[in-house]
């Protein structure tokens, strides 16, 4: 479906155009002290400071949180000014700000409103798993028998060494990478270059997987201001127009065959590069969920990034450091910033649009034109890994 | 001691041989079948399901060895998936041979046996071990 075509096809809804406008995020690290809410009024008045915009012109707003979840924009606007108008929560574990965007994005779209926020907040370290790992759900078979995120990933590993020659070398290598990108901004909750030997003799986790190869628990929050086209020239001479915008849930775990290739995750990309009309190569930077270091050679795949099997030289070429050919999480990506769940997916549309206003400083794509901001994450006994997954694409 | 089984009608034992076997179950139209059994097929959304028992030998497809606690279990553990001939890869704790380290592709035969133990009960379930 492409928005031309659903603007001039017969019977078809009206789709308007979308932009952003203003962003903001909150401080991320660990913070016992603050409520979700602060964290997440934090990051609504940076994004109203952002494009000049009165709180009271807000229409509709999205808000998602996965842990302690209640109200939760609601209770973020309130602190900010805002209330008396349509609010609406979600959850869609590590996508639910994704969907949260997507929400504001078709309200604004169908144009039943022209001004909206999308707000993703987690307070991981005030949640009900503090300083646990995500825990299994009461009737998840798998969890009770030793399943956990990062098993998941270590047995992923585990394929792309056997199938691809990966080693753990590689690994630490994405680790490298993103925090370098992370010491380049100053949001991130770990702003420090590490080395190869620091990342492989960090505390082992589920083996291959080391410490500094898992992204950190983390608080934090993120807002996007969208607004239609017509009313985005009011306050912007630098409107980023939303181009794609998917969102999809995994498939049943029977039908996947390879651990390291994910249907979702492919599909929703193929999804969003329809709907955008263009193709991977004319994407200019990702930022994308490396909630551990060697996910993110399976998604450059999933992404489309280079072909299926080839996600190892990607990154062994170098293409997707700042300055390559295709920059992957130049914000650092979740394994420097941290992860809070809901927040990370409105964050990185939030480090997309930086780049393609020229405003991202140190960690600046050169001439960014188009870029994709991917989320995906939550595990169910008997679905593929990953059962939700949001892309955005957006262009100046 | 107390045996309980940690999950009810997934798995069985013969009571001569100490043979264990993991239960699933098959669509009777479009013949998938599942571990651990479902209610009906999530190809075909067929209704009827067949019992079916699992070969008890697999290939070992991926593993890791955990040094965080999860569930009951404390590090350092295994854990794995195995492919089973019928179609069906099942997640499980691996238990090490004395002898020699994983492999993927390796071959694994499924064992019943204690898996922790609560209130004084043994609790029993399934792991995968190399083939001996
Ligand atoms: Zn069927």
């Amino acid at each position: 479906m492409f928005l031309s075509q659903l603007n001039n096809e017969e019977g078809r809804i009206f789709m308007r155009e979308v932009a952003v406008i203003g962003i903001g995020q909150s401080v991320f690290g660990k913070f016992p002290g603050r409520s979700a809410a602060s964290l997440g009024g934090e990051a609504v008045v940076a994004a109203l400071k952002d494009c000049g915009m009165h709180p009271r012109d807000i229409q509709v707003a999205f808000a998602s949180r996965a842990f302690d979840a209640s109200l939760t924009a609601q209770r973020v606007l309130k602190g900010v000014g805002i209330s008396a108008l349509e609010m609406v929560n979600v959850e869609n574990a590590c996508a639910g700000g994704a969907t949260a965007f997507r929400g504001v994005w078709k309200e604004i779209a169908s144009g039943r409103y022209d001004i909206g926020i999308a707000i993703g907040v987690e307070s991981m370290t005030t949640s009900s798993i503090a300083g646990k790992m995500i825990p299994p759900q009461g009737d998840d078979l798998e969890g009770y028998l030793g399943m956990t995120m990062p098993a998941m990933f270590g047995m992923i590993a585990r394929r792309q060494m056997e199938e691809y020659g990966a080693t753990a070398e590689d690994f630490a290598m994405v680790s490298v990478k993103n925090h370098h990108n992370g010491s380049l901004n100053p949001h991130a909750q770990y702003q420090k270059e590490l080395t190869v030997e620091e990342v492989l003799n960090s505390r082992m986790i589920s083996e291959p997987v080391t410490l500094l190869m898992c992204c950190p628990n983390t608080d934090g929050a993120a807002a996007a201001i969208l607004c239609s086209m017509d009313v985005a020239r009011k306050y912007t001479t630098q409107p980023i127009r939303v181009i794609a915008s998917a969102l999809l849930s995994g498939s049943y775990q029977h039908l996947q065959k390879d651990i390291c290739a994910s249907l979702v995750g492919v599909k929703v990309a193929q999804m969003a590069y329809e709907m955008a009309g263009c193709e991977p190569k004319d994407i200019d930077l990702v930022e994308m969920h490396d909630a551990f270091a060697n996910e993110e050679i399976m998604r450059y795949e999933d992404l489309a990034l280079c072909a299926p099997g080839e996600g190892l030289q990607l990154l062994r070429s170098g293409a997707t450091k700042i300055g390559g050919r295709i920059p992957v999480n130049p914000s650092g990506g979740l394994l420097s910033l941290g992860h809070p769940l809901s927040a990370s997916g409105v964050r990185t549309v939030c480090e997309v649009v930086l780049h393609l206003r020229g405003q991202a400083g140190a960690r600046q794509t050169p001439n960014a034109k188009v870029g994709l901001a991917q989320m995906l994450g939550g595990v169910i006994t008997g679905m593929e890994h990953g059962v939700a997954a949001g892309i955005h694409i957006l262009a100046r | 001691m107390d045996r309980i089984y940690f999950k009810e009608g997934i798995f069985s034992v013969d009571t001569d041989t100490g043979n264990g076997t993991l239960l699933g179950n098959k669509c009777a139209s479009c013949g998938q079948i599942y571990f651990p059994p479902v209610d009906f097929c999530f190809n075909c959304l067929g209704q009827v399901m067949e019992e079916a028992a699992l070969s008890r030998r697999g290939k070992l497809y991926s593993y890791t060895r955990c040094h965080m606690p999860a569930s009951r279990f404390q590090p350092p553990f295994f854990v794995g998936l195995v492919d089973i001939p019928e179609g069906v890869r099942v997640f499980a704790p691996l238990k090490e041979a004395a002898d020699r380290s994983f492999q993927v592709g390796m071959d694994m035969e499924v064992k019943i046996e204690e898996l922790w133990r609560e209130n004084d009960k043994q609790v029993i379930g399934y792991v995968f071990e190399p083939v001996k």
